[in-house]
């Protein structure tokens, strides 16, 4: 519980006069009836009020000062306020006056023209945008492609899928939404396009990689291979001594971008034969590389 | 529900003289004919205003006539918009769409 004093915004040696004009000044602006439409003014004015009960009663403010009343004691029981019924029937009140809007005759006419308005709108809106997923190949996602769209409702849309698309794309296909409940234009379908990895691409931006397996011989001795491209197999010349982890670029290979394409990078992987070769071992045993072929040289500490 | 006379005074604590100018002012507008009047809960809701304005915010004789006069036109005006904006609601609210 407040202080009373508090509440009212007095000093505790205020007046009385003084804690009268206090009040009428917090009653005048919180009454619920004058303000009928604040739901929070209540509260306030009961508060209000229970403080002003307590120290208008010069009784009950100087037991309340020498601490033998509690402030909540004081607060006063109030009825229904007068608000509250004059909402409440659906024909109104007796004492409702309608003379207030008597000068709004043609208000009607015009609430009216507002409600035409507002429902040749509603006609003419567009219908509501529908959102698909749709999940495609890495290769379709490269080289673009059609797909078809099976609809919940049995019906299918067919999508084009742009060159270089890239996951989480959506695309908008115009008027193929939901039809509009009036007469508009029906709404649009956004398909959203997720993009199902590849078994041996991968791709960065506009790049694509590839890891290139290459015998231990094509290695050595330099070789032309063919290599996989979205596009299809191209050839590509592994110089003489490639070793694991080289990089080649073919230019041009890569994913379709604005005024070009991007590349493929080919990482080299150089492969034993799965099988134990005894020849291969053989001549191992006997070849001497010489002391710079130390492929751990930089590891020592 | 109906509330008589003397059960009216008693729950107000007005006095039966009070009452009567009152009525006469036309502060309040009790049913039934006299002697047999009738009052409502909405009554006694407003002589506790009443006496408010009186008593607690000094508002003189004058005064409360007038405002209560404002005060019934508010209300009229209040449900006169509280339903226009009821009506609105209902045009605006968009209809179900089959899906």
């Amino acid at each position: 519980m407040k202080d009373p004093y508090e509440i009212l915004g007095v000093a505790r040696t205020a007046a009385p006069e003084d804690i009268r004009k206090a009040y009428r000044r917090l009653a005048k602006k919180l009454h619920p009836d004058l303000n009928p439409g604040d739901k929070e003014s209540e509260e306030r004015f009961k508060e209000v009020a229970g403080a002003y009960d307590l120290l208008s009663d010069q009784d009950k403010r100087q037991r309340f000062d020498s601490g033998e009343l509690d402030a909540s004691g004081a607060e006063r029981p109030r009825e229904r306020f007068y608000r509250d019924f004059a909402g409440e029937a659906p024909a109104g009140h007796p004492y409702e006056n309608h003379s207030g809007f008597a000068d709004f005759a043609e208000a009607d006419d015009i609430l009216a023209e507002l409600f035409r308005r507002r429902a040749q709108e509603a006609r003419r809106a567009p219908g509501p945008d529908l959102h698909y997923r749709l999940s495609i190949d890495f290769l379709d996602a490269v080289n673009g492609a059609t797909k078809r769209l099976t609809l919940p409702n049995g019906g299918s849309l067919d999508v084009t899928i742009p060159t270089g698309i890239q996951e989480g794309q959506t695309l908008r296909l115009r008027g193929k939404g939901a039809r509009s409940v009036g007469e508009g234009e029906a709404g649009d379908a956004l398909v959203e396009i997720s993009i199902n990895p590849h078994r041996f691409f991968t791709r960065q931006g506009d790049d694509i990689h590839v890891d290139l397996p290459i015998t231990l011989a094509e290695a050595v001795l330099g070789a032309r291979v063919r290599v996989p491209t979205p596009t299809g197999p191209v050839m590509l010349t592994v110089p003489k001594g490639s070793n694991t982890g080289a990089v080649l670029r073919l230019k041009g290979k890569g994913v379709p971008r604005r005024g070009g394409h991007g590349d493929e990078l080919v990482g080299l992987k150089v492969m034993l034969p799965p099988e134990p070769n005894p020849e291969l071992e053989a001549f191992l045993s006997s070849w001497a590389p010489g002391s710079s072929y130390d492929p751990r040289r930089d590891m020592e500490p | 529900m109906i509330i008589s006379k003397q059960e009216f005074l008693d729950r107000t604590q007005l006095d039966r003289e009070t009452l009567e100018v009152w009525i006469e002012e036309e502060w309040l507008v009790p049913s039934g004919t006299a002697p047999e009047v009738a009052f409502s809960e909405a009554d006694v809701a407003r002589a506790a205003l009443i006496r408010d304005l009186m008593q607690d915010l000094g508002v003189n004789d004058e005064g409360v006539g007038v405002i209560l006069n404002l005060l019934d036109q508010m209300h009229g005006l209040r449900r006169v918009l509280a339903g226009t904006l009821q009506s609105v609601r209902q045009q605006s609210a968009p209809p179900n769409t089959e899906s």
